[in-house]
């Protein structure tokens, strides 16, 4: 330990390169360059556990990086930790989706206003879309660019995962990024080649699908490409081991799921009242055997995969794979918008609806504006696309609902070390001596205005979950991490405007993770797990009397500690 | 003891992905009252719907006939049937009649379900109501005919199973 602290501006830097982040290219197969970009990743803590098969095949230390102030845009992001944090959203629909209809322009506008930096337009894989709206779609991407220069707009499409349900996927701006998406969504998508059914052959071709993404990076046609699934618990089709195919066909690009679904104004009683996130399903054909009742539904809006302490989630984090959390909004149609679809349109034939018109209120509507409601932060560089997909492969990130917290910088680090920028960010790996004192510092910068619902949240409590780091799980199917249990939780009493807590871990000698979550206290219950693994958990949303205002949590993502 | 005699058990299937399409060929059947019928998913050889019915003595009705590949899986259903340890019944005596909100010892009065249970807890209270959303499918387990209830709005109980899922986005399946 007693690495130093590191001043590097990454904008500086020659030309990015995708392959210094791909780890399963070793050291000796890459340029030059590209070993001295890894190299300085490596020692900037930037490469953070992301784009590895397993945390404990990464070398290097992650340590903390002090990004560049200085950008242009104008979002509800803030400095933090060294890192500028950029408020985003992976899941968007517009008209060129068949259950959609708002222009690229009018998610991003609003997007903007309700706050985000960045947001991807993922319209559905679909026959139609594969052959007219993946490239119509694009000249509104850009014209959106260049109206609005303070807002990173990617094109990506929600595929159908073969055999499995939705993931968003998506690339990094360049002339190929239409090619790449269209080839893409030609070759793979489960509905454009029928491939929906729950087969080993349509799962392989999801793994294939995956490895095509990354071999367009490595062919260097696009800069970079990220998968992550969608709603994963949604219908219970996606069973364990796809979502560790899906991670393991190439870490690089599969980098995680939505830890909360979007839709989440579905359950408002008077509005739509049915299930958050429309999580109303039950066990049908094609879902995954093993899977309980439970896991049909939200539990305080977030997938059950990410809400169980001690479940799926976990257990990947156990196994030491990386794999990240992210929360969207999923919009389609928004509550209490007045809009509606344009007349005449014919979907089929054009690939898109016509634009909108002004139409009666969406009382029903279970969605809300990009930003509204849901945010997926991720620690940033800089200012760039680049910087959103580095974070994001590298799992600094941390989610909220509702604004219930402005920001986070969560450190596990050497006892006693304060030094400006020590520590491991979220999605980092700190590697100790055993017999180590660490401790894990929290620092957060509480709500201080009012959300989009004009109230200010209040954050009631801090938990913080660790379990045991056990390696690869034998039973590819596994959903619990039986080590995994909530450690600590600290009540927040804070007038300040900020709240700063620390949890010590003693000496360390085995290998274990840690991430944290907060809440406003307003709805929990005991864990599916039971009372000894988290005592006071979100509760199971009710169906048709879930109001989402009234049940705010946020999550972080995961440090490993590593002792050795 | 309905069941203990008398009562043929048979499964049959053709092949269907969803419940909800199952239930409606079943209809379409025209069975004579007194039938019970349930679904079961199998996973061989591939994922699909069972239909296991339990035909009380002297209904004799042409059903169709099952493949050759899918007779195996609907032999197993019927014999869960028969044993009460797996099915989904949704044709089941007094099924007609649990409409709106009733309390769960009305429920039980009222039709052939014997257990209802809150999930991840215990029996439910006989004078808590249950909003059936007029959509009510029991499973039999460990002998009894069990409805999984969850929180409905207002403090009632609801059948877990949601009658109408939003379909996917995109409708793509």
């Amino acid at each position: 330990m007693g690495h130093g602290h590191h001043h590097h501006d990454l904008g500086g830097q020659p030309a990015d390169v995708p392959e210094a982040l791909d780890l399963s290219i070793p050291d000796s197969e890459l340029s030059p360059a590209d070993v001295s970009r890894r190299g300085f990743l490596r020692g900037a803590g930037l490469l953070g556990a992301g784009a590895a098969a397993s945390v404990l095949a990464t070398p290097g230390v992650a340590h903390a990086h002090d990004g560049p102030e200085d950008h242009p845009s104008g979002g509800d992001h803030h400095s933090k930790g060294g890192f500028l944090w950029l408020a985003g959203d992976h899941h968007i629909h517009t008209q060129y989706s068949s259950d959609a209809m708002y222009r690229v322009f009018d998610q991003a506008r609003h997007g903007r206003a309700y706050g985000l930096d960045w947001m991807v337009i993922t319209d559905h894989g679909s026959v139609a879309h594969a052959k007219i709206g993946v490239e119509k779609v694009n000249p509104d991407i850009v014209s959106t660019r260049e109206e609005l220069k303070d807002l990173l707009l990617f094109q990506g499409l929600e595929w159908n995962i073969p055999a499995a349900e939705h993931a968003t996927v998506f690339v990094h701006p360049g002339r190929n990024e239409v090619a790449v998406l269209k080839e893409f969504e030609n070759a793979y998508d489960g509905t454009v080649k029928n491939a929906g059914a729950n087969t080993p052959e349509n799962e392989a071709l999801a793994v294939a699908g995956i490895q095509f993404l990354g071999e367009q990076v490595r062919k260097r046609r696009v800069e970079g490409a990220l998968f992550l699934a969608n709603h994963p618990a949604r219908r219970g089709i996606d069973s364990p081991h796809e979502i560790r195919a899906w991670r393991d066909a190439d870490p690089s690009v599969a980098v995680g799921f939505e830890g909360a679904p979007g839709h989440q104004a579905a359950g408002l009683p008077g509005g739509n009242a049915g299930g958050r996130g429309f999580y109303e399903g039950s066990p049908s054909a094609a879902s995954f055997p093993g899977y309980p009742l439970e896991s049909y539904r939200t539990w305080g809006g977030f997938d059950w995969m990410t809400a169980t302490v001690g479940g799926l989630w976990d257990s990947l984090l156990a196994e030491g794979k990386a794999w990240w959390i992210s929360a969207n909004s999923d919009s389609h149609s928004n509550y209490l918008d007045t809009a509606q679809r344009g007349p005449d349109s014919n979907f089929d034939l054009n690939g898109k609806y016509n634009d909108p018109v002004y139409g009666p209120v969406l009382a029903k509507a279970g969605d809300y504006w990009p930003g509204q409601y849901s945010r997926t932060h991720v620690g940033a560089t800089s200012f760039a696309y680049r910087a959103v997909m580095d974070g994001l492969r590298a799992g600094r990130v941390w989610v909220d609902h509702g604004g219930l917290i402005n920001g986070l910088d969560v450190r596990a680090r050497v006892a006693g070390d304060r030094r400006p920028g020590s520590g491991t960010p979220l999605g980092g790996v700190l590697r100790v001596h055993k017999g180590t004192k660490v401790e894990l510092t929290i620092d957060i910068d509480l709500a201080t205005r009012p959300n989009w619902a004009e109230f200010v949240p209040v954050l009631a409590r801090v938990d913080v979950i660790a379990g045991s780091v056990t390696g690869p799980a034998t039973d590819r199917d596994t959903f619990q991490a039986p080590n995994t249990k909530v450690v600590k939780s600290f009540e927040v009493d804070s007038s300040t405007g900020k709240a700063s807590f620390t949890y010590s871990f003693g000496r360390v000698d085995e290998p274990f993770y840690v991430r944290v979550r907060g809440t406003d206290g307003k709805r929990s219950a005991p864990g599916y797990m039971g009372v000894a693994f988290d005592p006071a958990g979100p509760a199971m949303d009710v169906v048709g009397d879930a109001d989402p205002w009234l049940d705010l949590w946020f999550y972080g993502n995961p440090i490993w500690v590593l002792p050795s | 003891m309905r069941y203990v005699e008398h009562v043929r058990y048979v499964g049959l299937s053709l092949g269907h992905g969803a419940n909800r399409e199952a239930e409606h060929w079943i209809h379409t059947l025209g069975l004579p009252a007194g039938v019970e019928a349930c679904t079961h998913i199998a996973r061989t050889p591939y994922p699909h719907v069972v239909v296991s019915l339990a035909l009380p003595d002297g209904v004799d009705v042409a059903l169709p006939e099952t493949a050759e590949d899918l007779s195996k899986p609907a032999a197993e259903a019927a014999a869960d049937h028969a044993a009460r340890r797996g099915g989904r019944a949704f044709l089941f005596a007094g099924v007609d009649d649990l409409t709106g909100v009733l309390t769960v010892r009305d429920l039980l009065a009222k039709s052939a379900i014997s257990r209802v249970k809150v999930l991840g807890g215990s029996d439910a209270e006989p004078e808590r109501e249950v909003l059936t959303r007029d959509f009510v499918r029991p499973e039999w387990t460990d002998g009894t005919l069990t409805l999984t209830t969850s929180a409905a709005p207002g403090g009632r109980l609801a059948p877990f199973e949601f009658p109408n899922p939003t379909p996917c986005c995109g409708g793509a399946h």
